[in-house]
């Protein structure tokens, strides 16, 4: 009987779950998780909160500076004001969280090793990981640029559902609207890009903290390093300095280039961190 | 119960072994962290079908060893089998039908008990998606876990948490089941259940590897013993052979103690006074080495011994157990 299980079993039978499954799993794990929820909160209140600050500012006199500045009576601009700003800081934080908690933080909780066991295959899990992290960073990019539509248009309003652009035209809601979308898909490669980093990092260590230190401090020292002149040579290999590209979507008419090249950028950054990641994976004990 | 006493301590060769399948095999397997040598190269098979005990003092191997088995570790040399694959390099053909509880159990703090399981359930290959919610019932009953499993796993105590984490290993039908230090945490009914989880699994077929350094329970509830000492394999085989190497010669129950040591002492046998409370009735052992067992009790009988009771002394496993993994001095 043994022997029949043994061999005959074994043969015919399916040697991976199904990978949708998997995925679902992994959906269901990381929407469970009560700070991904708290976090994603927080998200959706940052453009609320930029809103009524801009409302309340707007019946001082004196003008606006910056991005901030333009969101006065133009509410279509907020979204993208959003998450230009929150892309400095506050996304990276997210997902390098979300990396962190994907590998390092299944190793501390000894749940790598059952998933390994299962057996889940190393590469498959390597993509069940990067899946959860990429949702986690399109939900939280996608809370600040929903959030910032409506805040901009309930509580900023103005320019009769029109967006005035930064070079002077209106655009029409529609457009403004789509452009809004491509801020949001530029916004995710770029945080795919982090994602890829941190989970490469998180493939490391069995300590979710070591994470999220390396990825903040790294941001910190792309931000000295690009601020540093006889530097310059260094700024196209840096992943954070294409970062103000998002606010090319409030010109008219559209530039696209340096959307492109950070882009791109982006897209390095993400082929190391995978590459990274699954030579770790493949190897790493658990 | 046969008892011909084989008094070889060494490793058992695989010689009456290799005809059976395997369920999990190692081969010279050998690892090292740094200088530590955690495993020195061990011979093991384990019978399809069988229950082994794996024994041994805190930090002798027998975890790493279970997981490069696992193949959750690289072993530096050597080569594991699992089901008669290869590991690591098979182990997706393996593992489905291996459930494991290692090193503790691991879930989610924020999860409820059926909730881990069902996504540990996920990750089972050979567990279809319509069947994952009968399937996390069946085990959460089954390690009595049906009342408790929709509070959070961080507020479970540590015996529960040991349930749970065998429940992950029982969510389907396995050919071999691991378990690390299975009844850590647990209460005595805790214990219970566990064993009579092992029998179950036994009855059914399966293999059952299973670590403790619980000695009764090995006893209870296993037909092979490994025992590990320092990293290495220093026995394995059968639990009766094992025991039976463990005679400890003759014992004699009688109230001459000091004319008996004589008389035996006299006829060139090592005889020597067993340890007893006062309570009990006092005895003599007598090593195998001397005089033959009929001729020792008549030698014992014509000296004018009142012999009560003459028998093989069968040393537990807790003394063989210790005696193994005493340094020698």
């Amino acid at each position: 009987m043994t022997s029949a299980v043994l061999t005959g079993e074994s043969l015919s039978a399916p040697h991976n779950a199904p990978l949708g499954r998997l995925l679902a799993a992994e959906l269901r794990w990381v929407l469970r998780r009560p700070r991904t929820l708290v976090m994603l909160g927080l998200f959706a209140l940052v453009p609320v909160l930029i809103s009524i600050g801009v409302a309340v500012a707007n019946r001082t006199p004196g003008p606006g500076a910056g991005l901030i500045g333009a969101v006065a009576g133009n509410g279509l601009v907020l979204p993208v004001a959003a998450m230009t700003l929150a892309l400095a800081l506050l996304l990276p934080l997210a997902v390098s969280m979300a990396a962190a908690d994907a590998i390092a933080g299944e190793a501390a909780h000894g749940t790598l090793r059952g998933l390994l066991i299962a057996p889940v295959g190393r590469l498959r899990l390597v993509a069940m990981k990067a899946f959860g992290v990429l949702v986690v960073a399109t939900l939280a990019t996608l809370a600040l640029a929903v959030m910032g539509v409506l805040a901009g248009l309930v509580v900023v309003g103005g320019a009769d559902g029109q967006l005035v652009t930064l070079s002077g035209t209106a655009v029409s809601l529609g457009d403004a609207l789509a452009r809004v979308a491509l801020v949001v898909i530029w916004t995710v490669w770029q945080l795919a890009a982090v994602g890829a980093i941190a989970l490469a990092i998180s493939s490391f260590t069995e300590h979710p903290l070591v994470v999220l230190a390396s990825v903040l401090g790294g941001l910190i020292v792309f931000g000295v390093l690009s601020a540093i002149p006889a530097l310059e040579w260094l700024q196209p290999y840096l992943l954070t300095s294409g970062w103000t590209a998002g606010a090319d979507a409030l010109r008219d008419p559209l530039p696209l280039d340096n959307m492109a090249a950070s882009s791109l950028r982006a897209l390095c950054y993400v082929a190391i961190g995978a590459g990274l990641t699954i030579h770790r994976m493949l190897r790493r004990d658990a | 119960m046969t008892s011909s006493p084989r008094v070889d301590a060494a490793p058992a060769p695989a010689g009456a072994a290799s005809v059976r399948p395997m369920a999990a095999r190692a081969v010279g397997l050998r690892k090292t962290f740094g200088r530590t040598v955690a495993v020195d190269g061990i011979d093991l098979d384990v019978p399809a079908g069988s229950v082994l005990g794996m024994l041994g003092p805190n930090g002798s191997g027998k975890t790493t060893l279970i997981r490069m088995l696992l193949g959750l570790t690289r072993p530096t040399a050597g080569a594991a089998e699992l089901l008669g694959h290869p590991i690591p390099e098979e182990s997706a053909r393996a593992l489905p039908q291996v459930g494991a509880l290692v090193e503790g159990p691991g879930f989610h703090p924020f999860l409820s008990g059926r909730e881990n399981l069902r996504r540990a359930a996920a990750t089972e290959p050979l567990l279809g998606t319509g069947e994952i919610r009968e399937a996390v019932d069946a085990a959460l009953h089954r390690v009595g876990l049906g009342d408790a499993a929709d509070r959070r796993f961080r507020g479970y105590s540590l015996g529960m948490k040991q349930r749970l984490g065998l429940a992950a290993a029982l969510l389907l039908p396995r050919s071999l089941v691991v378990l690390d230090e299975p009844t850590n945490g647990l209460d005595p009914a805790g214990t219970r259940d566990v064993r009579q989880i092992i029998a179950e699994l036994h009855a059914g077929g399966a293999t059952v590897i299973v670590s403790s350094h619980l000695l009764a329970e090995v006893e209870a509830t296993c037909t092979h013993v490994a025992v590990l000492q320092a990293g290495s394999l220093v026995a394995a085989g059968e639990l009766n052979a094992l025991l039976a190497t463990g005679t400890g010669g003759l014992e004699i129950t009688t109230p001459d103690v000091e004319l008996a040591l004589r008389t035996l002492r006299g006829a060139g046998a090592t005889a020597y006074r067993a340890e007893r409370s006062p309570a009990e009735e006092q005895a003599v052992v007598v090593g195998d080495d001397g005089p033959a067992a009929p001729e020792v009790i008549a030698l014992l009988v014509r000296a004018g011994v009142a012999v009560h009771e003459a028998r093989r002394s069968r040393t537990n496993l807790d003394d063989l157990f210790a005696r193994l993994t005493e340094e020698p001095s």
